[in-house]
This record gives C-alpha cells, structure tokens and sequence, in this order.
C-alpha cells in the first residue's frame, strides 16, 4: 500500500517538477520507524521521497519559519506534500496572507493515520528495526528480536484517532483515492470533553502535574507552524516583560496561556507541539478546548476555508454568539 | 524616578472614612517616593501651589494624586505639573474617592485600599515616559447627513458661519419629518410655512452643496480631514435640466403607486415630484412601477418633458467628498404599530397613525385638509386618539417615552375641534408629559377650551362594528371599563432609531444604544459630541426629542463644528498606539482588527513593510494591543508593562 503511493507519488513529483523549484516531502528516516523532513531541488533525488504512516511532520512551517523556502525563480512554485491536518495549516496560513495560493504546488495525501514512534517504543521497547508495515487494523515491525504487531488505537498519534479531516481541503494533485474520515468534527473533542467534565480542582491538578514537567524549551512553539512571531516572541522579550526567568509553573502555565490564546480560532491541531514536546506534555489539548469554544461559540473552525476570516482576527460588531 | 505622592482629603468626602495622613506616610515607604502629603483640597488653587512647589523643592520627576477620578480633575492636574516644568504624561492619579471612600465605611479597610491603589500609581508612574501631542491641520468643510429640520439648522449656521457644507439627503427632497406635519405644538402654526424659508434658504445659499436622493457608502479618515464616499442614486431624470414644472407626474400612466411622503392613504404616480415646497423641486422615478422599467415600454414621459430631462439609462453615481467634521441628522423612523395586533392597525383601515393624520389634516394632503376617513371618506364625528403606541411599554421593547406623541395628540385633537366643531375626541393616555415652555398650558387648552376628553387608561381592545370601531379601555381614575364608538381611530405612534442607523453608525465609527440611537459623548456635559472626534449629532437620531429641541441641537452641533473650525490645526492626543518596528512582524492583524481604519502598512525602503499608527484616527481602543502577538503594538500611556506593574502591586 505504501509502496503503491510512494512510486505514484513520485511519478506526480516527477511530472509537475519542472514547473517547481523546491519540493518538501518526507524521505526515509535513520530507521524504519523514522522519517524525516528532505528538500528535493533536483530532479534526480526524486527517488528518494516516500509516503507511509510515519510521515508525521507538518511541513508547511518550512514556508513561513526563518528562513522560510522560497523560489529563486519568480514562475516556478514551491512543491509541498500535505495530509489532511497538514493542509489545514496551509489554508490558515493563507487565511491570514503568510502565503499565497499562487506560489504553491500542493500534492495532497489522504490519511488513514499516522504512528506515533514513541507509543510503539511505550508498548514494546524495540532494538534494530528492519522494516515497518501497517494494514487497516495493525502495525507490524520487525526488529533484532522478531516480529511485534501493534493494534493500530495502541499506536496511532492522539490527533489521528479524533481525525475527521484525513483528506486534503486544499491541494493541486491528490495522490492516491479519498479515504473515510475517523470521526465527525462535532465527535472530535471528546479528549477535552472528558476535561472538561472533571472537577475545577482536579483539573487544576492535572494541568499543574503536567505542567511543571515543562521545561520551557519552547519546542512547542517553535514545531508550530502558526506561531509566527517567531524571535519576536513575548515569551523571551522583556518589552513588554510578561514573562520572567523565575522557573516557577506559574511561569509555565503563562506561557502555555499565552501560546493558546494566540492560537485560539487559528490553530488547526496538526499536533505538532505536542509530538515535539520532550516532555510528553499534551499541549495540544489547551488549543482544542480552545478551538471547542470557538466552534461553540463563533460556529468557526480554523483552516477550513481560505477566504474566512479568524473570528479573533476581526472586528464585527453584529458578531454573534457571544 | 523622583515621585511625589498628594493625597486629597476632599474635604470630609475622602478624610470622612479615609485616614489620609496614614496613607501619605505609607506611600513614603513605596520605591521612587521621595515626597508624600495630605491636603484638604488638592484641586484647590493652593492645593495646585502646592503640588508646584514640592515639584521644584524636591526635584521631583513625576506626581501622583489620589483623590476623586480622574473624568474630572486628570486635565486639572496635568496642566498644574506642566506649569512647573514637568511634562504632563508624567502624572498619575489614584482614585480614593468613587473607588474607596465613597463606597464602603470601613475606615481601616479602606485606608488599606487607598494605599494600595497609590501605590499601583506609583508603580505605573515609574514607567511613564513623557508624551508629545502632534498638530494636523483641519479641512473646514463639513458634512451634515440629513436634511430634516435638526440637518437643515446645522447647515445653515454652518454656511452662516462661513463654511463650506456638503448636505446629504437620502429622499428626493430635504425637510424631514417636519414637511409632512400639518401644523406644530404648541403654537399651531403651520409646519410647512415655518420650514419652507429655511428650504429654500438651503437651496440658495452658495456655500451649500446638497445630495438629494443621496446615501452615504463609506467614510475614512479623522477629525479634520475625512473622506465620504457619497452615493448619488438614480433618479432617472437629469436634474440639472428638471424645472419642476410637473408635466411628466400630470402624464404619467403609472397611476397606483405608493406614497410614502403621504403616508400610503392615496397613491402617487410613477414619476413625481413628493410635496410643492420640495427641495430641490425635482421629479424622480419609482423603478419598481414605472411601466418603462415594469414593462419595458411606455416613454410618455420622456415624450412630454419639456427639457428633455428624462434619463432611463442613468446609473447611481459615487462622488468623493472632503470634509473636516460630520454632523449626524439622520432621524428616526415610526414604530411600526401592526406591532399591536390588537389594535388593529394595517387591517382597520380608520385604525391609523399619527403621522397618517397630520396627512390627513395637511392642506396639501391627500384629501385637501379635509377630515375624511380613509375607508369611504366620511367626515368622522367620534375620533379617539390612543397614547403611547411602541412608546413606554417593554412588551414591545420600546420602554423609552417618545416624548411628543402626547403633545401631537393635544394638537391634532385641537385642529380636529376645529376642523368638526361637532365632534367628540376621546384620548387614552397613560400620564400626560408636557415639560416643555407653554407644553401644559396647551395640554389644559385642549382639555379645557376645545373640551377633549382625556381618559385615563389603556386601550386593550379596537374590533369593528358595523362601520365604526369600538375601543374598548380601562378608566384607571375610576376604575371602571369604557366603550366608546369610534370613526376614526389615531394611534399615536412612538418614534424608534431609523432603519439603516446601526450600519451608518458603524461607518462613523460611533456608538449606538440597544434601540439604535447615536449615542452622545456624555449624556449631561457633551449632549452633542460622539466618542469619535469630528462626528457630532443633531435631533432624533441621538434620541426622541422636539422640533424645538432638534433645532436647538442642529445649533448646538453646528457651534461645535465652528468652535473645532476656529483652529488652522488640531492637537492629537498622544495616548495612542503606537508600533514598536523592530519586534513588529508584519502579521496585519491589528490593521485587520481596528475598528476605525487607523492602522496601514508602511513600506520600508529596504523592502518588507511594519504596521504604522495614524495617531490623529486612533481613539486608543486596545484592539491592536491585545490582538497584537508579539505585543509590538503598545497603548502610549497604557502599556502591558505598565499594566502588569499595577497587577503585580495588586497580587504582591
């Protein structure tokens, strides 16, 4: 299956290069449980692009994270592959003119789901792996010991199971057919519910408990392709000083506050800053309770459509909802 | 910082439950606090001397004053510390008096506040810097939008004045509501005889450019240089050739169509020309009936009129307009009284409204001033007038008394006394409000002299009996249920914001109220100003009011618009946003977020581009700020340091 879609995505690569100057895909990882971000420029490298489950990354910060990829060329367009959750980024990307439609060629990949490496290592600590296979309901890796076989809910990344985007909103070629999505988008908040309904105490609790494992490295901000502020960030700036060095958790909880609220109505939970924490910290959930409320409230979802307008991004005075 | 600390004892209004000396000796303990006093009154002049001395005495680089709010006496104050060398933004003021001594008796407990929000003050003062304001030079053109009675005062002493003024009409013809009434309260003079001069007036002073038929689309800028986009709509007849004459109306084969100005009691034709006082006297055509845009085919009038004005191609047409103030005189509109299904109005036909009377009794009104029911033109003999219809009464949302319907209902009773010597009329009303000069006198008149019989009560029920009405109502004064046998029917219709007020408003960037009328700067102390600088207001759109009272208000508005004038250039308030470049990231979303315009780009030479302020159009909202990621946007004089400074005095 992986295989069908890596040659086929090659072939559409390969076909639309000569009108791209860059494209950014995933190529094969240091193991067969890893991939890893590759620019292709020249036609000959081609070959080393791949698609399976394991490509987890978001690429589309590269367009917008210094220094961003760009054309050298002003006719030719960057090429950029995109799952479904990925290609959410791009729309609010554009929504908010970071980038512009034009200058993209987008492949876009229908999802069934991708791996999160650090729960299969979690359910079995593996040595030397020669290869990784995944079929509708299993993962299968082989390693220095034999064969594992994994259910895919054991492994799969937290966003995917509540995944009811895995196809691409926005692309130029779909490689590969449509697939069904997971959950509806009215089901895909039950983690946060599950929050929400817990006590005021306990969820001080929870979010205090994981919170103080933060060791502030800001991975999280930095893996977000919306967090564009970037060096200018208020978390390190001192005008204004809204955060001090005291490594305190309230410090934690501020940062972890202010990196939400700037993304509340904008993020597109891609999940990111979650898979980059070193910590294991679920950060994504603070922007889906946020994104919840938006959704209760404004009716809006981020990165759906590129014309709307991020309701906090604007200022309506009939607004509704509130 | 070298700060000084005066606190106000306001005579016993603060020192009553605020022990003032503990306060000063406490704030002497505050970092930056070389000085500290109490005083009696320290907006006094001496209380001022004071301050001015202990500035030079103890070198000191900021004040603090904790006394009442600072709505009041912060311009006070700031010029008291500029007068002594220091720049006015370095000044702060506690409030010790609205936000503690006024509000609990506690004397510990609020010596303890006070002291806290001094030194909250003195916390933000530290990170004051001094502040410059910038001058820009005033357009002395103005805009009136409306040409009502309010409109048409505030363009006249506009162009008494000497200005140029641009007047913007949405109907074909200036005059408001006041054209359509017959007679006025409480003189009974006759509305059209007292307005018409001052239309005509309009038409003939040459510093004023009107825009009948005419709308505004958008509105840029600031106080002192606005721009208006205006949009002339079609008319269809080339007004600069029309001479009123009336040949094309006379003509016109399109003989069922509704009329506004009449009240919608007899139609009006296709083409036509709404009242003879009109201003301009120019004829306009209904599209939605005339047989040539209907049908397709007709032409008669174009065939007829003399100057060959008729123009059925002609598009609506925007013009730029610029101008240096706008003063808003957009009206109101009636409530809508089939609201009372009860009633019956809109199914009855003799259940009619107010201003369908002053038609009705108008010399130029559909049935020539005579009194004829509107069913089959009998002259009724039995009227009952009903009070407070959409006016007073939450039920419909419309708590707010119109504040005339009780004297209009006293004048039309008189003029029908007059008219129908022999008639009855009957008013239902809740209490009678007559506060204005000769206002009661005339409600007695009407009572006691034309013998119209006041009930007191509401009206629960209108129902049809034959050909007349019954209206069934309460006595409250002795408490018993009337009937009384009816021809006519007049609701007094209450007055409601006119339609289209809230997206007019949100184009001037003003404020309106729950019910859609402009809200004024300061109910009490700035009746005519709005929160946006270079807008003012004039009669019913800031609220019901008089014809009186709307003039006196066009008046008002229009002596602002003169006093903002009487300068070559305005001082802008420093306390703006303002763009910290280098930690901006160009993301535009403050420019996406203000609400009045006030943010661009500004391209930078070496390519790229930053947010820049317009500090003359930004009125120091915070939208940016707090939309702003990388808080490179700051409020002057309200920065989040200065903010978090506060906050964190408050939580240490």
């Amino acid at each position: 299956m992986s295989e069908i879609k890596t040659k086929q995505l090659r072939e559409l690569v390969e076909a639309a290069f000569p009108e791209l100057d860059t494209v950014i895909g995933w190529e094969a990882g240091y193991d067969a449980l890893h991939t890893t971000p590759v620019f292709i420029k020249d036609a000959k490298d081609i070959g080393k692009l791949v698609w399976n489950p394991l490509c987890v990354r978001n690429l589309s910060g590269y367009l917008v994270k210094t220094p961003p990829v760009q054309s050298a060329d002003e006719n030719k367009k960057i090429g950029i592959f995109v799952k479904g959750c990925d290609s959410r980024s791009i729309v609010a990307l554009i929504q908010e003119k970071f980038i512009t439609r034009d200058k993209l060629y987008i492949f876009g990949v229908p999802c069934q789901g991708t791996i999160d490496w650090r729960r299969v290592m979690k359910a079995a600590p593996l040595k030397n792996i020669q290869s990784v296979k995944m079929d509708e309901k299993q993962l299968v890796v082989e390693d220095a010991d034999g064969t594992h076989s994994f259910a895919l809910e054991d492994v799969l990344a937290r966003k995917c199971l509540r995944c009811a985007y895995p196809n691409p909103l926005m692309y130029d070629v779909l490689v590969g057919e449509p697939v069904a999505p997971r959950v509806t988008v009215k089901n895909a908040y039950k983690d946060v519910q599950e929050l929400e309904n817990r006590s005021l105490e306990e969820r001080l609790a929870f979010w205090t408990k994981e919170l103080d494992r933060c060791i502030r490295c800001y991975a999280c901000r930095n893996a977000c392709p919306l967090c564009v502020c970037q060096d200018r960030c208020i978390a390190e700036t001192r005008e204004p000083k809204w955060l001090s060095q005291y490594m305190h958790t309230s410090e934690k909880f501020l940062f972890h506050f202010i990196h939400s609220m700037h993304l509340a109505g904008r993020c597109t939970e891609c999940g990111e800053c979650e898979r980059v924490c070193p910590m294991g910290i679920p950060v994504t959930l603070m922007k889906e309770e946020l994104n919840k409320i938006t959704r209760e409230l404004l009716n809006y979802e981020a990165g759906v459509d590129p014309n709307a307008v991020p309701p906090l991004l604007t200022f309506s005075p009939n607004e509704t909802g509130i | 910082m070298r700060i000084g600390v005066f606190v106000c004892q306001c005579g016993t209004n603060i020192a009553g439950t605020v022990d003032t000396a503990a306060v000063a000796r406490k704030a002497l303990t505050f970092p930056d606090v070389v000085y500290a006093t109490s005083y009696m009154y320290t907006c006094s002049e001496p209380g001022q001397k004071e301050i001015q001395n202990a500035i030079k005495e103890h070198n000191l680089q900021g004040v603090v004053v904790a006394a009442c709010s600072p709505r009041m006496h912060e311009p006070t104050f700031r010029r008291a510390v500029e007068k002594a060398g220091l720049n006015r933004y370095m000044f702060e003021m506690a409030n010790i008096r609205e936000h503690v001594s006024w509000i609990s008796s506690d004397r510990e407990a609020n010596t303890l506040k006070a002291a806290d929000l001094v030194r909250m003050a003195v916390a933000k003062l530290a990170l004051n810097q001094p502040l410059f304001s910038s001058k820009v030079p005033i357009n002395k053109r103005v805009m009136v939008l409306g040409g009502g009675v309010a409109g048409i005062q505030a363009a006249l002493d506009c162009s008494e004045g000497g200005l140029e003024v641009v007047l913007v009409e949405k109907n074909s013809s200036i005059g408001g509501k006041m054209a359509q009434l017959d007679k006025t309260f409480p003189t009974v003079d006759c509305s059209s005889c007292v307005l018409g001069p001052k239309m005509v007036d309009v038409s003939q002073r040459e510093n004023i450019k009107l825009y009948a038929m005419s709308e505004v689309d958008s509105i840029s800028g600031y106080v002192g240089n606005f721009t208006v986009q205006v949009r002339k709509k079609a008319t269809y007849v080339n007004w600069d050739l029309c001479t009123g004459c009336g040949i094309c109306t006379e003509k016109c084969p399109s003989k069922q169509v509704p009329d506004p100005f009449n009240q919608y009691l007899a139609p009006t034709r296709a083409i036509n020309i709404p009242f003879p006082q009109a201003i301009p006297k120019k004829a306009t055509i209904n599209k939605d009936y005339c047989r040539q845009f209907t049908k397709g085919k007709c032409g008669v009038c174009q065939k007829i009129c003399p100057v060959g004005a008729i123009d059925y191609t002609m598009q609506d047409e925007i013009v730029t307009e610029q101008v240096g103030a706008i003063i808003v005189a957009t009206g109101f509109d009636l409530f809508d009284y089939s609201a009372y299904g009860e009633y019956g109005g809109g199914r009855y036909p003799d259940v009619i409204s107010g201003l369908q009377y002053e038609r009705i009794l108008s010399a130029s009104g559909p049935f020539g001033g005579h009194i004829k029911r509107p069913s089959d033109g009998k002259e009724p003999k039995n009227i009952v007038f009903v009070a407070c219809v959409g006016s007073r009464d939450p039920s419909v949302d419309r708590p707010y008394c119109s504040g005339v319907c009780c004297m209009y209902i006293a004048k039309q009773a008189i003029l029908t006394r007059d008219h129908i010597p022999d008639s009855n009329c009957y008013v239902f009303y809740m209490d009678i409000r007559a506060p204005g000069k000769n206002y009661d006198e005339f409600v007695r008149r009407a009572q006691e002299e034309y013998g119209v019989q006041y009930v007191r009560g509401r009206v629960g029920k209108i129902y049809p009996k034959g050909d007349r009405l019954v209206v069934q109502g309460a006595d409250t004064l002795l408490g018993v249920q009337v009937e009384v046998e009816a021809d006519l029917v007049v609701l007094a219709t209450g007055i409601e914001s006119a339609s289209g007020a809230q997206e007019l408003a949100e184009k001037l960037r003003i404020s309106y109220d729950q019910y859609g009328f402009y809200l004024e700067s300061h109910p009490k102390l700035r009746p005519v100003e709005t929160n946006t600088a270079g807008v003012y207001l004039a009669g019913v759109c800031q609220g019901p009011k008089d014809i009186p009272s709307s003039v006196a208000q066009g008046s008002a508005a229009a002596a602002k618009v003169q006093a903002l004038f009487s300068r070559d250039t305005i001082e802008t308030d420093p306390q703006v946003a303002l763009v910290n470049e280098r930690a901006c990231i160009a993301c535009g979303k403050c420019i996406e977020v203000c609400p009045f315009g006030a943010i661009q780009w500004k391209e930078l030479r070496g390519g790229g581009r930053k947010a820049e302020v317009l500090p003359s159009v930004c009125q120091g909202c915070g939208l940016c700020n707090a939309t702003c990621p990388p808080k490179a946007i700051q409020l002057q004089h309200t920065t989040d340091s200065q903010i978090l400074a506060e906050v964190n005095i408050l939580c240490a």
